[in-house]
C-alpha cells in the first residue's frame, strides 16, 4: 500500500508539473516585474534607512527639489522655483500649482510643513508614529518651516548650510499627504500616499509589493500600468528569473555573474557609477598611523587596479578621493595614487619603519554598499604585507562591526559611504571634518586637518556654487597630501533587464526610476 | 488519555518560557544592537539615543524581558522594531507558507523514505539496495542550499520546466497548479536529506523485523509475501521510524530557513533571517516561539501515534 502511495505521489508530481513544461505565464503588456535584493521594510520615506525600501517608496512620494535622470545636480521638483536669502538662512519655495496627492487632496504649503515637522518636533501629534531615523542628521539645522501662502513655504535654518538643497532631495524630505497620515496613523508606512508617478496598491509580505500608475502624474504620462516588486535574496534565483523571462529588471548583478549576463543575448546589462565611496579607514590618531608618510606609503602600496579588475570584475572605478569624479565639486586634476611598492617602502623608511610594522584590519562580512569586503580586504592585506606591513584581518558581522567602530580602538577598517547625491559637503564634512569624530559623528578615521576643516566650513557658508567648487578642490588636494584613508573605489552599480524594457537608466543616487520605462511588445 | 494530553500541554509552558529566555539572552548578548543597524553609518549620537529610548532599549535587560513577557501572556508578541508592525500578525501570515513547504517535504520524505527502505530490506544487496545506499550518502552529505541552486539551474534555467523562486507567479497564477509548480523544487530540496535518513532507518529495522519468528510463522501459514512485508513486518517496525520522522519534522522546520532563503519562499524562515540581521528582537523571538511551539506539538503527535501503531502502549 505504502509503496503504491509513494509511487503515486511521485508520479503525480512528475506528470503534473515536471514533464509537461509550464506554459510561460504570458507577460501582461503593461506590467513590469522588478527583482529586488531584499524586501522593503517600510514605505514611509521619512522612516526608511535601506536602499530597497527607498527604491519603492520614492515612486510614491516626491520631494520639493529633485535630480534629473542622469546626475545628482539639484533641479526643481514639487517646487517650481526657490530663493535663498543673502545670509543663507531662509529658503523660500514656490510650489507648483494643481498637483494633488493620490488621495485627491491638494499639495500645498501646509503639507510641506507637516511632512518635515512631524519628524523634528517632539510635540507634533504624529511625531511618535514613526522613528524618523535621520531627523537630526538631515533636519537638525532646521529652526522652523513656515507657511507664507498656500503655495509658498519657507524653511528657516539655524546656521547657513549650502548643501541644504541637496538634503531636500533626500527621501526623508518627501512630501506626504497629511490627510493620509492622519487617517492611517502608524500604518501609514504600509499604505503610503504621495504625489509620485505610482500609487500604492498592495503588499503580500515576503512575496511582492504592487504599485499602479498615477494617471494624473504632473510631470509626464507614465507608460507602465503596474509595477510588481519581488524580493529575491539569492543571486542565482534572481538571475534565473531574469533569464527565463519572469523578471523584467533586476538590480545588483554580483561581480561573478557580470560576464554571464553580458554574453546573454536576451538581456541588457547596465552599469552606472554611483555616489558612493569605498575606503580603507586609518585611525589617524594612533601611532604609527598618525604619520602622514605612513598613510601615503599605504596608498602607494595598494593595487587598486587589481582590486577593481579581479575582485570587483569591473563593478568599481578607482578612487582618488571621497568626491565622485565628473561632478561639479570634483577636482578634475586629481589622479588616484599609483601602485608603487618601491615608493611605499621608501616612505616607510623615511618615517622610521624600514622593516614595516604590524597592525589590525577590521572588516564587516557584508553590509550595504560594502561590495565584496572580505575579498577586497584580503588583497589589501597581501599588498601591505609586500611592503612590510603585517596586517591581521578580523571579520565581523555588520551590526557588531559598526558598534565596534565607536570604541575608537580601530587601527584599519573597511567602510563605505553612500551620500545619495554629489554635493561634496555630504561626503567630506561628515566623514572627515574634525567636529564629526566618532562616536558623535561618522568621522571614524578621527581625521583632523585644520586647513581642511576651515575650507569645508567656508564652503558651507557660501551659496555660490563656483566659489564652493573652488574651496572643495583645494580641500581635495589636501586629502591627497595628507591622506585620511587608503582610497579604493566608487561602486559601479549594475542592473540587467529584458529586451522589452525600454528607456531605463540607472541613477547615480542608487534610486531605481522605473517611471521612465516603457514596455515594447 | 485526556489527563496525559492535558499534562503534556501544560508542560508546554515551561518549555516555551525556557526557549524565550534563551533566545532573549542570546540575541541581546550578541554584539551589535538594532539601533546601530537601523541607522547605519550616517547616524548622529542624538538620533541614536532618541531611537534607543523610543524602542525601550535603554532599559535594563530584565526590565525589557519582563515587559515583553507581560505582553506575550496577553497574546501580544509586540511590534517589530524595524517594520513597526505587530509581530504576531507578521509571523502567522508567514507560518502558512512554511507549513505548506515543510508539510510537503515531510510527506515526500516519509513516503519515499519508507518505500525505499522497505524495497531495500526485502531485496538486500540487490542493485536497488546499493543504489539507494549511494543516493543516501549523497543526500545526507550535500548542503541543502547547494542542492537547491543545482536543482534551480537544471530545472528552471536549463530545462525551463519549473519556476525558480517564489510561492506564486508574480501575476496571474494563484491556483493549486501554480502553487505545486513553485513548491516542487524547494520541497524536493528540503526533503532530500530526510529521505535518506528515513530510508536507511527503515531498511535496518525492517531487516531486523523480517528475521523475527512471527514473520516466519506468517510465511509458513501461507500469507502472501506482500502482506507479510507490509502488514506484519512494517507495522511492527514503525515505532522507531515514527520517532525519526518526528525528529525529521523538527529538522525540516529548522532547515526551511535556508531553503526558503534560496527560493524566496515567503515563510517564517526568511522572516527570521531578516529579523536576525536587523537584530529585530521581538520579531526573532516571535518566530522562534512559533517554531518551537510547532516542534513541541509535532513531538506530542508522534508520542500519540506510538499508541496507534502499538496497542500495547497506553497513556494514563
Amino acid at each position: 500500500m505504502i509503496l503504491t502511495t509513494a509511487w503515486l505521489v511521485l508520479l503525480t508530481m512528475i506528470l503534473g508539473i515536471g514533464v509537461t513544461p509550464l506554459p510561460a505565464a504570458a507577460q501582461p503588456a503593461g506590467t513590469l516585474v522588478v527583482g529586488l535584493v531584499a524586501e522593503p521594510v517600510n514605505l514611509d520615506p521619512a522612516q526608511v534607512t535601506d536602499l530597497n525600501s527607498n527604491r519603492v517608496g520614492r515612486r510614491i512620494a516626491e520631494t520639493l527639489v529633485t535630480f534629473p535622470d542622469e546626475s545628482t545636480q539639484v533641479v526643481p521638483g514639487l517646487a517650481e522655483s526657490w530663493t535663498v536669502s543673502r545670509d543663507g538662512l531662509r529658503y523660500t519655495f514656490k510650489l507648483r500649482k494643481g498637483i494633488s496627492f493620490h488621495d485627491g487632496t491638494p499639495l500645498d504649503a501646509e503639507a510641506v510643513k507637516f511632512s518635515i515637522e512631524r519628524q523634528i518636533r517632539p510635540e507634533h501629534p504624529f511625531n511618535k508614529l514613526g522613528k524618523y531615523p535621520f531627523a537630526n542628521y538631515f533636519f537638525g539645522n532646521v529652526k522652523a518651516v513656515e507657511v507664507v501662502d498656500p503655495l509658498t513655504v519657507e524653511f528657516i535654518l539655524k546656521e547657513p548650510r549650502a548643501s541644504f538643497l541637496a538634503i531636500l532631495a533626500a527621501g526623508a524630505a518627501s512630501i506626504v499627504s497629511p490627510t493620509a497620515v492622519r487617517k492611517f496613523g502608524a500604518d501609514y508606512a504600509l499604505t503610503p500616499v504621495g504625489t509620485g508617478p505610482f500609487k500604492y496598491v498592495s503588499w503580500d509580505r515576503g512575496q511582492r509589493v504592487v504599485l499602479e500608475k498615477n494617471p494624473g502624474y504632473w510631470k509626464f504620462p507614465v507608460k507602465v500600468d503596474r509595477v510588481v516588486y519581488r524580493p529575491i535574496v539569492e543571486d542565482q534565483a534572481r538571475l534565473t528569473e531574469l533569464m527565463t523571462g519572469t523578471l523584467d529588471l533586476m538590480v545588483g548583478a554580483p561581480p561573478d555573474f557580470v560576464a554571464q549576463l553580458e554574453k546573454n543575448p536576451s538581456v541588457t546589462l547596465l552599469r552606472q557609477v554611483g555616489a558612493h565611496v569605498w575606503y580603507l579607514g586609518i585611525n589617524n590618531q594612533k601611532k604609527p598611523l598618525d604619520d602622514k608618510r605612513v598613510r601615503q606609503a599605504m596608498n602607494y602600496a595598494v593595487n587598486k587596479e587589481a582590486i577593481v579588475r579581479d575582485v570587483l570584475k569591473g563593478t568599481g572605478s578607482m578612487s582618488a578621493g571621497p568626491v565622485l569624479p565628473g561632478t561639479w565639486g570634483a577636482d578634475a586634476g586629481l589622479k588616484p595614487y599609483p601602485y608603487d611598492p618601491a615608493r611605499a617602502r621608501k616612505l616607510l623608511a623615511e618615517a622610521g619603519f624600514p622593516n614595516g610594522f604590524s597592525t589590525t584590519l577590521w572588516v564587516p562580512e557584508s553590509g550595504s554598499g560594502m561590495q565584496s569586503p572580505v575579498a577586497m580586504s584580503t588583497v589589501i592585506q597581501s599588498n601591505l604585507k609586500a611592503v612590510g606591513i603585517n596586517v591581521a584581518l578580523q571579520t565581523f558581522e555588520w551590526g557588531a562591526f559598526i558598534a565596534k567602530l565607536r570604541s575608537k580602538e580601530q587601527e584599519l577598517f573597511a567602510l563605505s559611504w553612500m551620500a545619495g547625491n554629489e554635493d561634496p559637503d555630504m561626503v567630506m564634512y561628515p566623514l572627515l571634518h574634525s567636529s564629526q569624530w566618532t562616536p558623535g559623528g561618522p568621522n571614524r578615521a578621527m581625521y583632523r586637518n585644520d586647513k581642511f576643516d576651515e575650507l569645508l566650513h567656508q564652503a558651507r557658508l557660501s551659496t555660490d556654487e563656483k566659489r564652493r567648487a573652488e574651496l572643495y578642490r583645494q580641500a581635495q588636494r589636501i586629502l591627497v597630501d595628507d591622506p585620511p584613508w587608503i582610497f579604493i573605489d566608487h561602486e559601479i552599480q549594475t542592473a540587467a533587464h529584458a529586451k522589452r524594457v525600454q528607456g531605463f537608466k540607472l541613477h547615480p543616487s542608487f534610486d531605481l526610476r522605473v517611471e521612465t520605462i516603457s514596455l515594447s511588445r | 488519555m485526556k489527563r496525559y494530553l492535558a499534562r503534556r500541554l501544560l508542560l508546554l509552558v515551561p518549555v516555551l518560557a525556557g526557549v524565550s529566555i534563551i533566545v532573549f539572552m542570546v540575541l541581546h548578548l550578541s554584539p551589535g544592537d538594532p539601533v546601530e543597524i537601523m541607522l547605519g553609518t550616517q547616524a548622529t549620537q542624538e538620533d541614536r539615543a532618541r531611537l534607543r529610548a523610543d524602542l525601550g532599549l535603554d532599559q535594563p535587560l530584565h526590565v525589557q524581558y519582563v515587559r515583553w513577557l507581560g505582553h506575550v501572556v496577553r497574546g501580544d508578541l509586540g511590534r517589530s522594531l524595524w517594520m513597526r508592525r505587530p509581530v504576531l500578525g507578521e509571523v502567522l501570515g508567514r507560518l502558512q507558507a512554511t507549513l505548506v513547504l515543510t508539510g510537503t517535504a515531510l510527506l515526500l520524505s516519509t513516503t519515499l523514505g519508507i518505500a525505499l527502505g522497505v524495497a531495500s530490506a526485502t531485496r538486500p544487496n540487490s542493485l536497488l539496495d546499493r543504489l539507494s545506499a549511494m543516493a543516501s550518502l549523497f543526500g545526507a552529505s550535500m548542503p541543502s542550499f547547494w542542492l537547491g541552486i543545482v536543482l534551480m539551474v537544471v530545472f528552471a534555467l536549463w530545462l525551463g520546466w519549473l519556476p525558480a523562486s517564489g510561492m506564486y507567479a508574480p501575476y496571474g497564477g494563484g491556483d493549486l497548479r501554480d502553487l505545486l509548480a513553485h513548491l516542487a523544487l524547494p520541497a524536493v530540496t528540503l526533503a532530500a536529506a530526510s529521505v535518506t535518513i528515513i530510508a536507511r532507518l527503515t531498511r535496518a529495522t525492517m531487516l531486523e523485523t523480517l528475521g523475527q519468528d512471527y514473520v516466519r510463522t506468517a510465511r509458513a501459514k501461507g500469507v502472501v509475501e506482500r502482506a507479510v512485508v507490509l502488514r506484519h513486518a512494517l507495522k511492527n517496525a514503525m515505532i522507531p521510524i515514527i520517532t525519526v520522522v518526528g525528529v525529521q519534522a523538527g529538522y525540516l522546520l529548522g532547515g526551511a530557513v535556508l531553503t526558503e532563503t534560496v527560493f524566496a519562499w515567503p515563510g517564517v524562515g526568511t522572516l527570521m533571517v531578516q529579523g536576525i540581521l536587523a537584530r529585530d528582537f521581538p520579531l526573532v523571538q516571535g518566530c522562534v516561539l512559533v517554531v518551537a511551539l510547532s516542534f513541541v506539538l509535532v513531538n506530542l503527535a508522534v508520542d500519540l501515534l506510538y499508541a496507534w501503531f502499538d496497542p500495547r502502549i497506553r497513556y494514563e
